[in-house]
């Protein structure tokens, strides 16, 4: 099915309708029928609904509103749908949606993130799958006239007794058959392939090199260009003296953006040589004289408790502190943080006529449409969104500003631009993890932990956000922005906005504290900052393990004990953290030279745990093994599961140990993988991951893997050599350690 | 300047100091090999040159006329995938999927000097390959996996 064919289908389809959840029930637009009977006439193909539709090969074809970025959810969504309609694994097809209002499944947007493609999808994609089922078997059971209840759908046909006609064979009559209001969904019991699957669809493809990635996209007429960005985030050329790039072989044209300077030749490799001969002015650009070091100074100088907005207020916790016969605690640190996904940003963008159509590797085809619309002052509706493979997104790729650079350029020399940003500038211009500065103080009398207080300090991901994006969105009207930025917000958080990232993981811990204050600060700077792995979690998971530890030490208790305490009885906190110490052997003591630390998190409706085992050679942090033990539900496809917490973990790793972005007079100081490093085979853990049974609807899996990491690290190390590091990343911290 | 690819000649138009990265994807039109840091810092556009692997982002088109290239692409023939490339489904190693062309380019060569590689040898032929997905418990497993589809049916060599 081509997808012209299948968008000018679905337009008619949903013109009277609109479905803005995922419907199972595409047909409730008045004449819908009557389109899905013409349509399978001319070309023999169901179109069920707006996700699923049966081919006349009997081949199931999926619409997937969510951008494969790693985690699996192509896999996953393939396995809930064939499982469902009654088909092998191998006989749907995926197709990413483009930007597409009735897909707007997730706060009003189509997005990718805080882990919520599976939660979000398990029952009405399983519903849409169920109807298209059930209206192939109404045709079969028509044909054969027997009533449906004895029919059944299997391996792709429809069987009764020994009738039996493939799926292929009933999609045009399926097609005249009413659209059921409310189609059975199988039990867990009858599953066939979710909970069980152990492959991935898109293995293939990503080994053989024939996987197309945003990077990959050719378009008939293309052009490709090549950005300078300038030293300091935000800085507008002044001055562009280019006359020699310009005379080079290939080179189209050198135009200075107010984001940069743009390179455009035939091909990328011209406009990448053409570089050496462009030289440029800058201004002083946005964040001129910002610097980290002293950023941190002045956030650990600061004692604001007390002040900014309080999140939680449970009994009295400053007196709790006034009466402590121990008190504890003290400042923990983390920095800004890049994505590195390996694929830079990249975006390929044709502009004529008012419209413009993008093909990229992008988290959300809504917030594509924002900013390009945004950058050439046209409507959102008149921006098309092809989806494409993404290396990797972590967050990064929620943020389409190389969208909006490349539809400027491409509006510029009217031809179709691929642009693709080197590694140097997709680590300046990263919309990075925010920086923290977290005060915590715990109370202990007589050995019981009797409260605690947290004031967080950190660059508030919702108003830099909102400030970012409204500048960045400058010339939609407002309203728009609004439901652009808000919506993106929403869906990392579960109540107001106000500072929801700076709190979360610490806000909803399940710790019983006793008198419990948290209160938070915002600060603002105009780098960007925004979603990374986990996001708040990131740096509260290392803040409240570590604290918890500290309380552990504090009452002379064994960590898991004190925690254990600390928790809801029978809760999935303690049967995770119980099976995490059966599995880690944690009554055993650890080997010579072996620092122990645990540490557990619940985020993204999941509860994720772990056990880290690390020596210390030559002031190198070396983590020898990691048990994880996770409960996220049902597990759709337990083996993707599995890598997601290994890949969260050793992400984890690479921020906890080494990485930060640092800024001096405004420069950022990391600019490739030798100066802010990734993990490497030779670093790697060993990592055990045990997933609990569980009949519970399935919960987040691409982040909850990720906080835990941080402190159970730090845990351990303190169990090693009694030294308590607050700062991230750990090995600046150990190598500055009774300086700060 | 002649580009002698997967066993064909290409003829492409670029100056000597064009990396050969870029003549492969853009000239050549095989974009399995890909861009990752651009400073032979991360390995995703690792290709075989005479055998050996080499950093395509960093090694100019110039050096390697008339030498035989191997693309991730050159390692399937007949769309039958190469045994290493076999593992790696096997083994569900890819996430995102961006860096495994490198990866599998690497390991293909480690187990051309090493059939039956030690956890130690394999950590010391792939530490110099990036993930951001965080695929390398997988991969060292895999590449254990690969050596035995290798010990059981050698492939074919591309000239």
């Amino acid at each position: 099915m081509t997808e012209l064919s299948r968008r000018g289908f679905l337009g008619g389809l949903l013109a009277g309708g609109g479905a803005l959840v995922l419907a199972a029930c595409g047909g409730g637009a008045r004449g819908a029928q009557t389109l899905r009977i013409q349509h399978a006439d001319q070309t023999g193909e169901l179109v069920a609904n707006l996700y699923i539709s049966v081919l006349p090969t009997g081949r199931v074809a999926l619409v997937v509103n969510k951008a494969e970025i790693g985690q699996g959810v192509t896999t996953g969504y393939a396995t809930m749908v064939a499982d469902e309609i009654g088909v092998p694994l191998d006989h749907v097809d995926v197709l990413f949606a483009g930007a597409n209002a009735a897909l707007r499944t997730s706060a009003n947007m189509q997005i990718t993130g805080g882990s919520t493609s599976t939660m979000e999808a398990f029952v009405p994609l399983r519903q849409a799958a169920a109807s298209a089922r059930e209206m192939l078997i109404a045709a079969a059971a028509e044909q054969w006239r027997v009533p449906v209840t004895l029919c059944r759908a299997v391996d792709g046909h429809v069987e009764h007794l020994a009738d039996k006609l493939s799926f292929g064979e009933l999609t045009k009559h399926a097609a005249r058959m009413p659209v059921p209001a409310s189609p059975r969904l199988k039990t867990a019991k009858e599953f066939t392939l979710i909970g069980k699957v152990d492959r991935r669809i898109d293995a293939r493809a990503k080994v053989d090199g024939t996987a197309q990635f945003g990077i990959d996209v050719s378009v008939p007429n293309m052009v490709n260009a090549f950005a300078i960005h300038g030293p300091v985030y935000g800085a507008k050329p002044l001055t562009v003296t280019a006359d020699a790039a310009k005379a080079r072989p290939g080179v189209l044209a050198v135009i200075a953006m107010p984001w940069g300077v743009a390179i455009v030749a035939d091909k990328f490799w011209q406009a990448r040589a053409a570089a050496a001969d462009v030289r440029i002015t800058w201004d002083k650009g946005l964040v001129a004289g910002l610097d980290t070091t002293k950023m941190r100074d002045a956030l650990r100088a600061h004692d604001g408790t007390g002040e900014g907005q309080v999140s939680k207020h449970d009994g009295n916790a400053a007196d709790a502190l006034a009466d402590a016969d121990v008190t504890i605690g003290g400042v923990y640190e983390a920095p800004y943080l890049a994505h590195a996904t390996l694929e830079p940003q990249n975006a390929t963008v044709a502009v004529s006529g008012g419209r413009a159509e993008v093909w990229a590797p992008t988290q959300s085809p809504t917030l594509v449409q924002a900013f390009v619309a945004n950058a050439l002052g046209i409507d959102m509706e008149h921006v098309t969104v092809h989806v494409t493979l993404c290396g990797g997104g972590f967050g990064r790729r929620a943020i389409a500003d190389v969208c909006a650079q490349a539809a400027m350029i491409a509006a510029h020399v009217k031809r179709p631009v691929k642009l693709t940003w080197t590694r140097e500038s997709d680590m300046t211009q990263a919309w990075y993890r925010p920086i923290y500065s977290v005060k915590v103080e715990g109370a202990l009398r007589g050995g019981k932990v009797t409260g605690a207080r947290i004031h967080a300090v950190s660059q508030s991901i919702a108003l830099s956000g909102k400030t970012l994006f409204g500048a960045a969105l400058s010339k939609l009207p407002g309203p728009v922005v609004d439901m652009v930025t808000n919506a993106a917000l929403a869906l990392f958080s579960t109540s107001s906005f106000g500072d929801i990232f700076a709190t979360e993981g610490i806000a909803n811990s399940p710790y019983q504290l006793g008198n419990f204050e948290l209160s938070s600060e915002p600060v603002q700077t105009k780098l960007p900052v925004a979603f990374w792995r986990s996001v708040g979690n990131s740096v509260t998971g290392f803040v409240m393990e570590g604290f918890i530890d500290e309380l552990a030490v504090a009452a002379k208790q064994d960590p898991f004990a004190l925690r254990r305490q600390l928790l809801p009885p029978n809760s999935k906190q303690t049967r995770v953290l119980d099976a995490l110490a059966k599995l880690s052997g944690w009554a055993t003591p650890p080997g010579t030279g072996i620092g122990r630390g645990m540490a557990r998190h619940f985020a993204f409706e999941t509860e994720c745990a772990q056990v880290v085992e690390l020596s210390v050679v030559r002031d190198r942090i070396r983590v020898h093994r990691v048990y994880c033990v996770v409960d996220c539900g049902l597990a759709i496809n337990p083996d993707i599961v599995k890598a997601q917490m290994e890949g969260a973990i050793i992400f984890g790793l690479s921020a906890a140990l080494d990485q930060e972005i640092t800024l001096v007079n405004g420069v950022v100081q990391q600019r490739n993988y030798d100066t802010f490093p990734l993990l490497r085979m030779h670093e790697c853990p060993e990592i055990i991951v045990e997933i609990l049974p569980s009949d519970a609807p399935p919960s987040g899996v691409g982040e909850p893997g990720l906080p835990p990491i941080a402190p159970a690290v730090a845990n351990a190390l303190f169990a090693l050599t009694n030294v308590r590091l607050r700062r991230l990343p750990l090995h600046r911290a150990w190598a500055e350690r009774g300086a700060a | 300047m002649k580009l002698v690819v997967n066993g064909n000649s290409y003829e492409v138009p670029c100056p000597a100091d064009t990396p050969l990265l870029w003549a492969l994807r853009e000239e050549v039109g095989l974009t399995g090999t890909k861009f990752g840091c651009g400073k032979a810092l991360c390995g995703a556009c690792t290709v075989h040159v005479d055998g050996e692997p080499k950093r395509s982002c960093v090694t100019p088109c110039g050096d390697v006329v008339d030498k035989a290239i191997i693309t991730i692409e050159g390692l399937v023939r007949d769309s039958v995938l190469h045994p290493v490339q076999q593992a790696w489904v096997e083994e569900n190693v890819p996430q995102c999927g961006y860096c495994q062309a490198g990866q599998i380019m690497t390991a293909v060569v480690l187990l051309r000097a090493k059939p039956q590689p030690t956890d130690a040898e394999i950590d010391d032929a792939m530490s110099a390959n990036l993930c951001r997905c965080g695929t390398y418990p997988r991969i060292r497993k895999t590449v254990h996996r690969a050596a035995e589809l290798l010990a059981a049916a050698p492939p074919a060599v591309t000239k």
